[in-house]
C-alpha cells in the first residue's frame, strides 16, 4: 500500500495538469473551432514566466500570478492579431498556430536559451504518515489544479458568462440575433484557456525540467485526451485525460516509458475506432 | 419605423434581392409573402445583417443600420425569430429566456410574468428542456424568447411552418393581442393564409427578389386574385 499510493499520487498529479491543459485547449476548439498548435508553448511560456520571476527574486506567488496574466495577454494579442481571422477553419488554424508555436518556441530560445531551467520549489517539506511519506508540494499542486478545474466547469456551466458561451457554441448566428457579441465571448474565451495553460505550466515548473521543447510533451496528450473523451461536453476532457494520462503514466511506471506510450496510442486507436465521437460522445449537429 | 431603398444583398456572386424597398409603420403588422426561393427569408436576414446588404439603405428608427453587427441590429430593438426555431435543445425554458435578457439593456426588458401571461405554458414548464418541447412549443419559447427582450419590431421567418393547425391559430391571435396591445411592429414571411388573415394589416407580396405589390388585408378579404398570382405553383 505504502507504495502504491505515491505511484497513485504520482500519476493523480499529472492527469490534474493534463486536464488543465486540455481544458482551454477544449474551450477553443469547441467554441471557436481553432485547433491551437500553440497551446503547449503558452503551457511553456507560463513555466518560464515563473522562472523569470524567481530569477528577479519575486516568491512563489507572485508568479503564480503573474503567469497567467501575462500568458493570457499573450493570448490576446494572439487573437487580435492572428486567431479572429481564421475562425471556424480549423486546417487554417493548424497551420497558423503551428507557425506561432515554432515563433514563441524561438523567441524563448533567444532570451533564455535552450537549456532547460530549474526552478525552486515553495515548499521542500514532505507529509510523512507512517510509512508513507509524499512531498508536500505535489499535494498543494493536486488541490489547486482540483479547484483551478472545478472552477472552470463552474464558470462555464454556472454562470451568466457561461450560458452565453455554451449558446455560442451550439449556434452562433442565432446567439448574436439575441444581441450577445460572438466576438467578444470567442475574445475572452480563447484568453481564457491561454490563461489556464499558462497557470498550469508555472504550477507544474517546480517539478519539472523546463525548457523551450516541453510544451509539446503536453500538446500531444491534451489532444489525445479530447479525441478520447469526447469534443462534445467539457467533462469529455475528465475523462479523456484520465485515460490518457493515467494509462501512459501507470505503465511508464511498471513497464517502461516507451511500452507506454505504445499501449496509450493503441487504446485511444482502438477508443476512436470503437467509438469515433469519444467516450462522452461528440458535438451535436447543429 | 423600418424603411429599405433599393436593398440588394445575396450569396456571393448570385444576387437575391433585387433593389427591394418597402416600409413598414410603428405598430403595424406586415406580411411578406411569395413563393418558395423569392428571396423572403433573404430579406430578413439581410435586416438582421446576418447577410451583408451590397447595396442600398436599411434605415431604423431614424438609424441606417445595414452595415452594422448583427448583435448591435438585435440591441437597436429588432427581435428575429428565425425559420426552424433554433431553441437551445439543452437549456431549460427559463436559461432561453434568460439568454435573450443578457443580450440586451434591461432598459427595454420585459418581465418574466409578462411573457409567462402571455404564453403560459412556459410558466408550467419553466424548468424543463427545451428540446423536450413540441414543435409548436419550441414555436412559442422562440417568439417569447425574442420578445422578453422588449423589440420595437418583430421579425417573424414562417413561424406556422410544421405545426398543427390549433397552434397555429392560437399563436396568431396572441401575436395580434400582442401587437395591439404593445404598439408593436411585425413583419412576417408566411404562406400560410390563415395566418396571414388573423394577423396582418398589411400584405406584401414578393417576386423573384422583389417586392411586386402590396395591399392591405380588407383587400385581401375581397379579392384572392393577388393569392393566385403570387402563390400558385
Amino acid at each position: 500500500m505504502s507504495e502504491l499510493l505515491p505511484v497513485f499520487l504520482d500519476v493523480t498529479s499529472y492527469v490534474l495538469i493534463l486536464v488543465l491543459v486540455a481544458l482551454g485547449l477544449m474551450i477553443v476548439f469547441g467554441m471557436m473551432g481553432v485547433i491551437n498548435m500553440a497551446h503547449g508553448e503558452l503551457f511553456m511560456i507560463g513555466a518560464f514566466v515563473m522562472v523569470a520571476a524567481q530569477g528577479a527574486g519575486l516568491p512563489f506567488l507572485a508568479g503564480l500570478v503573474l503567469a497567467p496574466l501575462v500568458v493570457g495577454f499573450l493570448g490576446l494579442l494572439i487573437e487580435t492579431a492572428l486567431i479572429r481571422h481564421i475562425y471556424h477553419r480549423p486546417l487554417d488554424t493548424i497551420l497558423a498556430t503551428w507557425g506561432l508555436s515554432i515563433a514563441l518556441k524561438q523567441l524563448i530560445v533567444l532570451s533564455f536559451g535552450p537549456e532547460s531551467q530549474s526552478v525552486t520549489l515553495p515548499l521542500d517539506g514532505t507529509l510523512t504518515l507512517g510509512a508513507f511519506s509524499y512531498p508536500l508540494y505535489r499535494l498543494v499542486l493536486m488541490a489547486v489544479s482540483a479547484v483551478l478545474i472545478g472552477g472552470t466547469f463552474w464558470l462555464f456551466i454556472r454562470t451568466d458568462f457561461g450560458l452565453m458561451a455554451r449558446a455560442v457554441i451550439a449556434r452562433p448566428t442565432t446567439a448574436a440575433t439575441l444581441g450577445i457579441d460572438t466576438r467578444r465571448m470567442y475574445r475572452w474565451s480563447f484568453v481564457i484557456g491561454t490563461a489556464l495553460a499558462g497557470l498550469a505550466g508555472a504550477l507544474v515548473a517546480p517539478i519539472i525540467s523546463v525548457d523551450p521543447q516541453m510544451g509539446l510533451g503536453y500538446l500531444v496528450p491534451g489532444f489525445l485526451s479530447i479525441l478520447v473523451g469526447g469534443a462534445g461536453a467539457l467533462a469529455g476532457v475528465l475523462v479523456g485525460g484520465a485515460v490518457v494520462g493515467g494509462v501512459g503514466n501507470l505503465l511508464a511506471v511498471w513497464i517502461s516509458p516507451v511500452a507506454a506510450l505504445i499501449t496509450v496510442y493503441i487504446l485511444a486507436i482502438l477508443i476512436i475506432r470503437l467509438k469515433p465521437e469519444g467516450i462522452l460522445g461528440g458535438r451535436r449537429a447543429k | 419605423m423600418l424603411e429599405i431603398t433599393g436593398l440588394s444583398a445575396g450569396y456571393g456572386e448570385a444576387l437575391v434581392l433585387r433593389d427591394v424597398s418597402c416600409r413598414i409603420a410603428k405598430g403595424q403588422v406586415t406580411a411578406l409573402m411569395g413563393r418558395n426561393g423569392m428571396g423572403k427569408t433573404t430579406l430578413l436576414k439581410t435586416i438582421m445583417g446576418l447577410i451583408r446588404a451590397q447595396s442600398g439603405r436599411i434605415n431604423f428608427d431614424g438609424a441606417s443600420i445595414e452595415t452594422r453587427p448583427t448583435h448591435l441590429i438585435s440591441r437597436a430593438g429588432i427581435g428575429y425569430v428565425p425559420q426552424g426555431r433554433e431553441i437551445f435543445d439543452d437549456f431549460t425554458v427559463r436559461d432561453n429566456l434568460r439568454l435573450s435578457l443578457m443580450g440586451h439593456d434591461a432598459a427595454t426588458a420585459l418581465p418574466f410574468d409578462k411573457i409567462y401571461g402571455w404564453f403560459p405554458i412556459l410558466k408550467e414548464r419553466e424548468t424543463q428542456r427545451a428540446g423536450t418541447f413540441s414543435g409548436g412549443q419550441q414555436q412559442i419559447l422562440a417568439i417569447a424568447r425574442a420578445l422578453i427582450a422588449g423589440p420595437k419590431l418583430l421579425l417573424l421567418d414562417e413561424p406556422t411552418e410544421g405545426i398543427q393547425p390549433s397552434i397555429v391559430q392560437e399563436i396568431g391571435l396572441q401575436l395580434a393581442k400582442i401587437a395591439r396591445e404593445t404598439g408593436l411592429s411585425i413583419l412576417v414571411v408566411e404562406q400560410n393564409v390563415e395566418m396571414v388573415r388573423i394577423l396582418a394589416d398589411q400584405v406584401m407580396f414578393m417576386e423573384n427578389g422583389a417586392i411586386r405589390e402590396s395591399c392591405d388585408i380588407a383587400t385581401l378579404r375581397r379579392d384572392d386574385a393577388l393569392l393566385h398570382r403570387y402563390l400558385s405553383v
